[in-house]
């Protein structure tokens, strides 16, 4: 490496040359670099810049609608659970009424069958009262009847 | 004066030139024909890339333009970390051509074998290993800094050189001269003695030892052409706020 720099060193001293020799490439590098500044701006940053701004908008302005979308969705589904347990509530009450009313029904038809079956049972119970009644009264005559025979027939052989 | 080295047998590859140049002559002025004509060539690529992105822009972006959209985002990134939100969008196109410039000069430098080229004098090699080049590079930063500070802060942006306080007069007006040194050596140095040292190890020892230095060679060009176009978005940023205002990012 050393014969190297001596030999860029010498190159410097002989004429003209070396490592460290700046002439008119400098401007001209720069002028030639401001051009190209100037031409990829154009063709590069303006474009493409405009192209990844327009996404972003594009992108930012779906992202919002979207949002919004999904808020309308979320009341929608909020208001229909709403309407839901309202309805059913409501079922639940025409449930619980018809209930009511079948069970007021059955109540009173019960009671008017036992009252029936009482009504029937009180008569049963007063006719055969009275046949039992009669029954004892025509018995009682038959005794009367029997032991008068008795006495007469008991009589008249004491007699004989 | 170049170094043949006529020791090795004579390899196609393995000559090593340092301070040849292809004179050209414009009127009185010298210029160094081999930067021109890769400087041509990258600047060839830069525009036919660009072309080729936007030739047919699509919202679903696919292929050349995807790949430069990336590209674009990475420099707008750049320039917005280092400039601002506010400021950044104006020196886009400066902070990215200055990237891309360096770093398909650097890459040409590293991939394309321009030595099989001959040429009367020199060789030719990436335009960033001609001092000429980065220092035009670095007095354009310098421009666009002085040019960035005043167009916000008018005369105002005197005031940067007596900030924190007067006694660094000195050391601020120094940093305008060591800024854009230290901007063209860095660049010239790195991708010179990156060159040198494939050169000379293709020299010594041909075909696969180079190698590793090679894609450490492909790795530095970018980090150079990255630090290049940080730096100056930084320096325009830093006049654009102002030395007091002190707030990155």
């Amino acid at each position: 490496m050393n014969l190297v720099w001596l030999l860029a060193v010498e190159a410097v001293e002989e004429g003209g040359g070396g490592l460290f020799d700046l002439d008119a490439t400098l401007p001209l590098m720069a002028v030639q670099f401001v051009i190209l500044a100037v031409v990829l701006n154009a063709l590069f940053y303006k474009p493409l810049g405009q192209a990844i701004d327009e996404r972003d908008g594009y992108i930012s302005s779906n992202k919002v609608d979207a949002a919004e979308r999904l808020a309308k969705a979320e009341k929608i589904a909020r208001q229909y659970q709403q309407e839901l347990a309202e309805s059913r509530r409501q079922a639940q009450a025409v449930i619980a009424e018809a209930q009511e009313a079948a069970q007021k029904i059955a109540a009173q038809s019960m009671a008017e069958a036992q009252q029936e079956a009482q009504a029937q049972r009180e008569q049963t119970q007063r006719e055969l009262d009275e046949q039992k009644q009669q029954a004892m009264a025509s018995l009682e005559q038959q005794v009367d009847g029997l032991s008068r025979q008795i006495v007469d027939k008991l009589l008249s052989s004491v007699g004989a | 004066m170049a170094l043949d080295m006529s020791i090795f047998p004579p390899l196609p590859l393995a000559k090593l030139e340092v301070g040849q140049h292809l004179y050209w002559q414009i009127g009185n002025l010298k210029i160094h024909g081999q930067v021109f004509l890769t400087s041509w060539f990258v600047i060839a690529v830069l525009i036919l890339v660009s072309i080729l992105a936007t030739r047919n822009i699509q919202r679903i972006p696919t292929g050349m333009q995807n790949f430069m959209e990336y590209a674009l985002e990475f420099i707008r990134d750049l320039a917005k970390n280092q400039i601002g939100e506010k400021e950044y969008r104006p020196w886009v196109p400066f902070v990215g051509t200055l990237f891309l410039f360096i770093f398909v000069s650097n890459w040409s430098g590293a991939l394309i074998p321009w030595k099989l080229i001959h040429l009367s004098s020199g060789e030719l090699a990436a335009p960033t290993n001609d001092i000429n080049t980065t220092v035009a590079l670095a007095l354009l930063t310098s421009l666009a800094y002085f040019y960035a500070g005043f167009s916000k802060r008018g005369l105002g942006y005197f005031a940067k050189y007596i900030e924190p306080t007067p006694i660094l007069l000195p050391i601020n007006i120094l940093e305008d001269f060591t800024k854009p040194l230290s901007l063209s050596f860095r660049l010239f140095g790195n991708i010179l003695a990156d060159e040198l040292v494939v050169a000379v190890l293709v020299l010594l020892v041909p075909l696969f030892v180079p190698l590793p230095v090679m894609i450490l060679g492909l790795f530095t060009s970018a980090i150079q052409a990255l630090i290049f176009a940080t730096l100056a978005a930084a320096y325009i940023g830093e006049s654009i706020e102002g030395h007091g205002a002190e707030e990155h990012e």
